[in-house]
Order: C-alpha cells, then sequence, then structure tokens
C-alpha cells in the first residue's frame, strides 16, 4: 500500500545568523506533502532555500521550527533510507569503484558475496562495469556521478534525494545522466522511489518530473502537477501545456515577467 | 607550496603508467641537466679543494674514500673514547633511535591531531602548548633532558619524539580539518554510523597528509638525533663528530656527515615508497 | 567560528597555562631534590623570581658601570638584568644576521635561478644533497672552518636558512599558476616587468610558509651553535649552567628564550597578514 505522505514538512522554518550577526531566514514556513513513488523537481533561483530543504530531509541539518516527517517517522538525522546524490564528488577517492558502490551494504554487515552481485549489478546498469576495479581519480566528472547514483540506489532506500547532481556537468553528459537516473528509477516490477530533485534548469526539470514545486525566498512560490507521459521526448517539451509551464517557471525565476494575457495560467 | 608530499611530482594527477609514460617518466628523471649539474658540483668541490689545504676542504674523493675505509672498522675511533670503533655500527645506533623516536612520535602526534579535530576540548588544551613549543627551537629541552636521563639514548630518543610528535600534530589536525565534510555526509547518508566514518573516511584520507608530515618529520630527526647525541652520547654518529672535531679532523667529519646524509636519503626513499603505497589513489578535493 | 567558541578557547588555552605553572609549583615541593646544596632542582616560582634571578648575575661579564660578580661583586638585579639582555642581544644578533644573510642570498639566487628552465635543472641535485645533509649534524664542521666565532655562528645559521629559501623560493616560483604569466605577457608585459609584478607577488603566500620554517630553522641553528662552543649567548648560558645542573637558572632562561622566539614568530606573523591582505583564507594557511 502506498504511502500517501511519504514526505510531509509541516510548517518548517529554517534560520541562518550571518556572519555580521544578520540573521536569515532560508526556509519559511514551508507546508508540503509528497505522495510515495512521486519525483518532485524543486526549482528556484539561488538562495531560494531549496538547498537547505533538501539537506533537512536528509537530515544533514535540523529545521529551527517545524518538522519533516518521512515515512511516518520524524526526521532524526541523516541514514540510508534517504540517499542523497551531491552537486559536488562525494565518491571517496581512496575506495575502488566497486569499493564506492557496496559501502552502504558494507555498513550494514551484508556479506561480501551479496553485496558484490547487487553491486556489479547497478554498475551494469548505469554502464560501468569495465570500471568496477578503477580508482575515482581516473574516471570523469560524468562517470563519477553514475558512481555515486549506482551507489545510492545500490543501498535501497526509498526516498532519493539529488542536490543539483549534474550542475557542474556539460549538456551533453547532463542529458545522458537523466536517462540513465529515469532508467534506474523507472525499474519495471518495482516500488517506483520518491524522488526531491534539486536544480535551477528547467529543462531539466520539465523532462524528469511528475511535479514540480517553484520557490522563493524561503516560500513555496507554486506547486505545478507536470501530466505529459513518459518516457519524455525532445517534442514532449513543446506541447502547448509543457510551455505553459516553462513560463511560469521562469516567471518565477525572476527571467520573464508576468504571464501573457491569454495564457492559460 | 609544496615541500611536502607532491615534491617531485609537480603536484599533478598521476595517470595509469602506460609503457609510454614510463619511458618518459624515466627519460625525466635521468634529466641529463641534472647529471651536469651533479658533475659541476663535484667538480667545483675538487677544485676548492685544490685550491685549499686539506685542513680546510678534502677532496672529495679522499672524503669518499674515508668513509669506505671507516665504514666497517675504524680503530682510532677506540681512542676518542666511542664504544664501537666503526662508522656502521654508530651508524645503526643512530638508526635505530631515529626509528624508534619517528615511529612514537608520528603515531602520538598523529592520533592526538586527528583526535583534536573532533574534540574541541582536546584542541583547546593542547594547541596552546603545541602552538608555543612549536615556535621553540626543540633543542632547548636537551640540556634537561640529559640530566634528568643522564647520558644514554633515552634523552636522545625523547629528544626527537617530541618533535616528530608535534609536527605530526600540526599535520594531523590540519589534514583533518581540511577534509572536505562532503564525505561523511555521503556515508551518513549511505547509513554509516560515526564510528565506522572514522574508520572508513577520516583515517584513510588524511593518510597522504598524515605520510607527508611523517617525511618531514624524519627528514629533521636525523640531524636531531645527532646533535643530541653531540651533546652527550657514548655512541652515535653525532658522538663521533664530536670526536673527529676535537681531532681537527674535517676529512673524517664530511665523511660522516655524508655517511650519515645517506642514511637520511635512504629513510627519504623508504617514506615516499610508503606514500606511493598508501597515497597511490590520491587526489582528495577539497 | 562564533565569538562564543572562540572565546571559550581561549579561555581554556588560559586555563592551560595556568595549570602548567601550578603543576610546577606543586613539582618544585614534591621534588625537593637538589643538585647543589641551596640550589634546588625544580626551584618553585617565588625562589626562580628571587634567588634564581639573582644569581643569573654571575654571568654578566662587567661593565656599564656595574662591576661583574667574578670580580668580587655582589649579585644584583641589575647585574641580573644586564646578563639575560647582553646575552639575549648576542643570541638576536646570531639570529638575525643568519637570516638577513641566507635569506637574502638565498632568495636572490634562487629568483637568479629561476630566470630558465635550464638553470634550475643545473642546480636540483646539489641543492638535493645539501639538503640530505641534517643541518644539526654540521656545526663541528663550520667550527671546524671558521672557530666558535661570532661569525661562525652566523654562518651556520645563514647556512641553514640560505638552503630552505632557496629550495622554498625555486619551489614557489615553480608553482605560480602559468595562467597569471600568460595573462601578463597578453597585456605586453617584459619578462623582467612579469618577475616584478606577477611573480613576486605570487609567491608571498608561499615565501610565508617559508619565512616560519627558516624562522624556526634560524632559531634552532643559533642555539645549536652555541650549545656547542660559544661563549656569549643565552644557549651558551644554558649549557653553562647544565654543567653545574643548575636546573632552575636553565628553566628561567629557557623561560626567556621562549618568549623571543614567540614573539619572533608573532611578528613574523603580523607582517605576512598585512602583506598578504589580498590573498583568499586557504593560501594564508
Amino acid at each position: 500500500m502506498l504511502n500517501s505522505r511519504m514526505i510531509e514538512f509541516i510548517h518548517v522554518e529554517r534560520e541562518f545568523t550571518r556572519a555580521d550577526g544578520q540573521s536569515v531566514r532560508a526556509v519559511d514556513d514551508v507546508s508540503l506533502i509528497v505522495p510515495e513513488g512521486e519525483f518532485v523537481c524543486l526549482i528556484g533561483p539561488s538562495g531560494c532555500g531549496k538547498s537547505t530543504l533538501l539537506q533537512m530531509v536528509a537530515g544533514l541539518t535540523a529545521p529551527s521550527s517545524g518538522t519533516i516527517v518521512s515515512d511516518d517517522s520524524e526526521i532524526d538525522g541523516p541514514g540510508r533510507e534517504r540517499g542523497m546524490v551531491f552537486q559536488r564528488d562525494s565518491v571517496f577517492p581512496w575506495m575502488r569503484v566497486i569499493d564506492n558502490v557496496e559501502y552502504g551494504l558494507k555498513c550494514r554487515g551484508v556479506p561480501l558475496e551479496q553485496r558484490r552481485s547487487v553491486a556489479r549489478e547497478y554498475l551494469r546498469r548505469v554502464g560501468l562495469s569495465h570500471v568496477e576495479k578503477a580508482w575515482p581519480r581516473e574516471l570523469s566528472g560524468g562517470m563519477l556521478k553514475r558512481v555515486a547514483i549506482a551507489a545510492v540506489f545500490a543501498n535501497g532506500g526509498k526516498i532519493l534525494l539529488l542536490d543539483e547532481p549534474f550542475g557542474a556537468l556539460d549538456y551533453v553528459t547532463r542529458r545522458q545522466l537523466h536517462n540513465v537516473l529515469l532508467d534506474l528509477w523507472d525499474e519495471p516490477g518495482a516500488e517506483r522511489r520518491t524522488v526531491l530533485f534539486v536544480t535551477h534548469d528547467v529543462d531539466e526539470a520539465l523532462t524528469l518530473a511528475d511535479r514540480i514545486v517553484a520557490m522563493r525566498a524561503g516560500r513555496v512560490a507554486d506547486d505545478i502537477s507536470v501530466a505529459a507521459p513518459r518516457p519524455r521526448t525532445t517534442d514532449s517539451l513543446l506541447r502547448s501545456d509543457m510551455v505553459a509551464i516553462k513560463h511560469r517557471l521562469l516567471t518565477h525565476l525572476g527571467l520573464e515577467s508576468a504571464p501573457r494575457a491569454g495564457d492559460a495560467a | 607550496m609544496s615541500l611536502g608530499v607532491n615534491a617531485g611530482s609537480d603536484g599533478a594527477v598521476r595517470r595509469r603508467a602506460g609503457s609510454r609514460a614510463a619511458l618518459a617518466a624515466a627519460i625525466k628523471a635521468l634529466d641529463p641537466l641534472r647529471l651536469v649539474g651533479a658533475v659541476l658540483f663535484v667538480a667545483s668541490w675538487q677544485v676548492a679543494s685544490a685550491v685549499t689545504s686539506p685542513i680546510i676542504l678534502p677532496s672529495p674523493w679522499s672524503v669518499l674514500k674515508r668513509a669506505a675505509a671507516d665504514f666497517w672498522s675504524a680503530p682510532a675511533l677506540s681512542y676518542y673514547g666511542v664504544e664501537q670503533a666503526s662508522l656502521y655500527a654508530n651508524l645503526i645506533y643512530t638508526t635505530e633511535n631515529v626509528v624508534i623516536a619517528v615511529a612514537f612520535g608520528a603515531a602520538i602526534g598523529g592520533v592526538v591531531g586527528l583526535v583534536s579535530s573532533r574534540l574541541w576540548l582536546v584542541r583547546a588544551v593542547v594547541d596552546p602548548i603545541m602552538m608555543t613549543a612549536g615556535t621553540v627551537p626543540i633543542l632547548i629541552a636537551a640540556p634537561f633532558l640529559l640530566i634528568w636521563f643522564g647520558v644514554g639514548r633515552a634523552s636522545a630518543v625523547s629528544l626527537v619524539t617530541f618533535y616528530v610528535a608535534v609536527i605530526l600534530y600540526v599535520f594531523g589536525q590540519r589534514a583533518a580539518r581540511n577534509l572536505d565534510p562532503i564525505y561523511e555526509q555521503y556515508a551518513l547518508t549511505l547509513g554509516a554510523q560515526r564510528r565506522q566514518t572514522i574508520r572508513d573516511i577520516l583515517i584513510p584520507a588524511t593518510v597522504p597528509e598524515l605520510l607527508g608530515g611523517f617525511r618531514i618529520a624524519l627528514a629533521g630527526a636525523w640531524g636531531l638525533e645527532a646533535v643530541s647525541e653531540l651533546l652527550g652520547s657514548q655512541s652515535g654518529m653525532g658522538k663521533i663528530l664530536e670526536v673527529l672535531a676535537g681531532a681537527t679532523d674535517p676529512q673524517g667529519i664530511l665523511a660522516t656527515l655524508v655517511t650519515l646524509g645517506a642514511a637520511a636519503m635512504i629513510g627519504d626513499a623508504v617514506a615516499v615508497a610508503l606514500i606511493q603505497r598508501f597515497a597511490a589513489w590520491n587526489f582528495v578535493r577539497s | 567560528m562564533t565569538g562564543g567558541a572562540n572565546g571559550r578557547e581561549r579561555f581554556v588555552a588560559f586555563g592551560v597555562f595556568v595549570a602548567l605553572a601550578a603543576l610546577w609549583q606543586g613539582l618544585s615541593l614534591i621534588y625537593t631534590a637538589e643538585a647543589q646544596p641551596g640550589e634546588p632542582m625544580i626551584a618553585g616560582w617565588q625562589v626562580l623570581f628571587t634567588r634564581t634571578l639573582l644569581s643569573l648575575s654571575d654571568y654578566w661579564q662587567g661593565g656599564l658601570g656595574v662591576p661583574s660578580v667574578a670580580d668580587g661583586a655582589e649579585r644584583s638585579y641589575l647585574a641580573a638584568a644586564l646578563s639575560v639582555i647582553s646575552h639575549l642581544l648576542y643570541t638576536l644578533a646570531r639570529l638575525v644576521t643568519g637570516l638577513v644573510l641566507g635569506g637574502g642570498v638565498g632568495f636572490l639566487l634562487a629568483l637568479a635561478v629561476s630566470w630558465s628552465r635550464w638553470s634550475r635543472s643545473l642546480v636540483e641535485a646539489p641543492v638535493q644533497f645539501l639538503r640530505a645533509l641534517p643541518l644539526l649534524a654540521m656545526v663541528p664542521l663550520f667550527q671546524l672552518w671558521f672557530g666558535a666565532t661570532f661569525l661562525g655562528q652566523s654562518l651556520f645559521a645563514a647556512y641553514g636558512v640560505g638552503v630552505l629559501v632557496f629550495a622554498g623560493t625555486v619551489n614557489a616560483v615553480r608553482n605560480v599558476p602559468q595562467i597569471y604569466i600568460d595573462h601578463a605577457r597578453s597585456l605586453g608585459a617584459s619578462r623582467g616587468q612579469v618577475y616584478r609584478t606577477v611573480i613576486l607577488p605570487a609567491i608571498l603566500p608561499a615565501m610565508r610558509s617559508v619565512a616560519l620554517l627558516c624562522l624556526g630553522a634560524g632559531w634552532g641553528a643559533v642555539l645549536g651553535a652555541e650549545y656547542l662552543g660559544a661563549q656569549s649567548g643565552l644557549g651558551y648560558v644554558i649549557v653553562y649552567a647544565q654543567q653545574f645542573a643548575f636546573l632552575d637558572r636553565m628553566f628561567l632562561i629557557s623561560l626567556v628564550f621562549i618568549l623571543c622566539t614567540s614573539a619572533s614568530y608573532w611578528v613574523v606573523q603580523r607582517l605576512f597578514a598585512r602583506w598578504l591582505v589580498w590573498a583568499p583564507a586557504s593560501a594564508r594557511e
């Protein structure tokens, strides 16, 4: 039975004190419900609080007030249930690729044979079987991202958090990784994980998400459902409803002014 | 500036050695200009020694001959009160002291340094002591140690141990503080326990920098050990230096120094080999 | 780091030094052995600042209207102060001479050598050889060459400092990011101008580490040289006192020495902090 409130934000706020003593509200009274299996993109300009929100779900930082409930229990620190892919490379340079992918399983005490086969399977699915024994320093940025994705997927966990994971990569690599991610997420026969994906690339959000939450100045500015069927192609982005969403998002990002008269709201 | 780990490799990311790359590396190592430089140096030494009297500057060849001759047996030394009359035996004595002291000092200093980065109280207590101790030449402790331990191994070894511990403390703390927090966060989101992150992240990630500090500390340890022996000892390279200085024997002094220097270079090569073995993966992005 | 944590650490640091001083006092009460009658091995603070301090006037060589104890004069605080100051000045003089000579020559030579890749490769082997010879072990050699004179001790310090400065500067110049040099050349700078306006400022952060290293090496070299055959200077006083096991005098002089070294480090760090105002925090490490 799917959990309709897989991730629930209840009046979540997060304040920081700057070096000069001023108080900054990075997240300002956010309430949101994410059902299980939904792919949600958080989009917004720099400093709108989307990364902070993600860090709170990951348990790496705590809200100043309000609570976040994930899978019916309050979040109380990081854990494998909420795996995270970071924007910068977090893959351990001192472990070979295969050791990186099976790391989470090793921490849990899964026996060697079993975790090796799981790790190998996920490496195969991200297309990195041939570099199983390589050191991270021998890999390109895109390959390192695949290792990180494989590691998080191999670890199980019902919730997946991605913090602008492809931001540092070039356009071609980014598009390839979209496919890698969606292939892993949309496993036939298995239940989809709940995904929170932070980005400020509108096209990326339209390609990946079931639902796009736009943020501005720490608050939720918009909550848009994306109905286009999967798999999404270049033509999917040209659908009129998709174009309308794009205009809306660009407005929230401050790149366009108020919607033109005559467009669907 | 890279007087530490990456000295000699330009700090560049190493590529997996294909045969072509290996050949290029070999040619670079045997850089003809470096050889020319070495030859010029020895030649100028030879010229200088020819111009001055052997009492001031013995020729390079005579120094080498003397080092070889005295290495296994130097009966003259026993007249001066040196316990074992050969360069070899005293070199062993000195090396033993250096190895013991460096091993202990590195272990203590490195561990305390790493711990100090995690426990603020440890850092708050140890830092002020280390920072003041770091400004003072460790030699200041030598006369005290001589009185408390008397003449013998203990005073020399403890002196060098302090020295190494301070250096490794600084390197350990710095390595841990410079460690990108992203690795630990990532590990936690993969379900690792704090305890596991110490084993799987803190230690492996700081090893390269610790080994760099180890190499630097080892280099200085030889001289410190020699001086400590100079001040009060019955054995060791320092004792030989003291004795030969009193006998106005520059050839012997230079021979001893060259031998000591060779030992230091071998020690350095060992340290570099350790670095190659345990930090082969190195490109921690910080 | 917030102000709270910083204040907390300063408090603990202060507490540590107070605790160490108290520990010393406690030890002096427990360990009452005496090297000679009336000269305790571990002297409590009250003794250190009275009798021990007075006894330092033994090391005053006389002059300036204050006769020396060796000539039969009474011990006095004035003589003690003069003796400490005069020996301190001797040590400082050796240090400064060594730093200036070694630092200056080493720096200029390094810049000259860095001019071309050829000269860099030429000197690489000799410099490696010299660096492999443990510095402190070379005191006897310098004594043999120059005798136990002020010149000899200063030259020894200069040698130690010079080798360090040379190697460090060559390395620093080599590590200047090529992109800055290219940028300057593409704006029309000549080679000399590049040296003056790009290389020199760019190596300043690295030179900071080199300077602090040299300071340490300099103090060590001077102390070592004074231990092994000087007739003046703080190191000489310590070793002279050691021969009679006057631990209390050694301790007091050591405190003076520690104050000086700490002060010198503080000065150099402040200097570089001003010169490196422009550098990002990581470069100032």
